[in-house]
């Protein structure tokens, strides 16, 4: 399935909802997004991840592109991932450094 | 099922994952080792789009073969870029774990992912060629027969 990602500004937190697949050929598509997020300085980056069906390590180097765009202060967290997804952040370490929330 | 045969290029990767994807449901994984034999392959093929063929200039395809026996599925990703074996990598990628994410490398991750919950996987260079082989055991398969 394409991939998909959707940036909505929530006062000073910034919003992605992905979908789809994101793979190394899809992962531009979320580095260029997060850009455009960082450019509203957010104090926040909340991803909605629900309907994202499978990342690869791609995926995980865009948290890390956001990470080091937008500074170690800014939180991000990610809400709803399904349960591969999360095994595979669990599994690279990356749920000390974003935080991992059930869907609402 | 017949081999898949593609250009080595990123558009390929989707194509590779619904025949992996194919392939687990004939050979009945479960979902979990489905997914996890879907982004094992994805990794390694992604390794050859970018640093097979992309940085050395060269074009090829990668052919994409699957194996099934009553025991255990195997996927044998084949391309011509130079050798590489990715497997001197996994060690290195898994001593970084820890690192925060502002630290993080960036390679060698995706290459940790695919031995970790892989039942097996063998690399071979043979006559101008890199196989990846992954395997997978079936859900009620007792050995790793090859």
């Amino acid at each position: 399935m394409a991939f998909n990602v959707i940036l909505e500004m929530k006062g000073t937190e910034a919003h992605l909802t992905l979908s789809g697949e994101l793979d190394a050929a899809s992962a531009g598509v979320l580095k260029g997004t997060v850009e455009q997020a960082a450019g509203n300085n957010p104090a926040k980056l909340v991803m909605h991840m629900q309907d994202l069906s499978f990342m690869a390590s791609a995926g995980l180097r865009v948290l890390i592109f956001a990470k080091q765009k937008m500074g170690e202060k800014v939180g991000i967290t990610l809400i709803g991932c399904q349960a591969p997804v999360r095994s595979t952040l669990e599994m690279s370490g990356f749920h000390h450094s974003v935080y991992l929330q059930d869907a609402e | 099922m017949e081999p898949l045969v593609l250009p080595g290029t990123l558009d390929a990767l989707s194509l590779i994952r619904q025949f992996v994807r194919e392939a687990a449901g004939q050979a009945g994984l479960a979902q979990q080792a489905a997914y996890d034999l879907q982004l094992a392959v994805d990794e390694i093929a992604t390794n050859i789009v970018t640093h097979g063929y992309e940085e050395s200039g060269i074009g090829g395809d990668i052919r994409v073969e699957v194996d099934l026996n009553s025991e255990r599925l195997a996927i044998t990703l084949e391309d011509s870029a130079p050798a590489f074996d990715p497997r001197g990598l996994i060690t290195a990628a898994a001593r970084l774990l820890d690192a925060p994410l502002s630290e993080r490398p960036i390679g060698g991750l995706g290459i940790f992912l695919t031995e970790q919950k892989m039942d097996g996987f063998e690399y071979e260079y043979r006559q101008g060629h890199n196989r990846n082989r992954f395997i997978m055991r079936r859900p009620g398969g007792k050995g790793l027969a090859p």
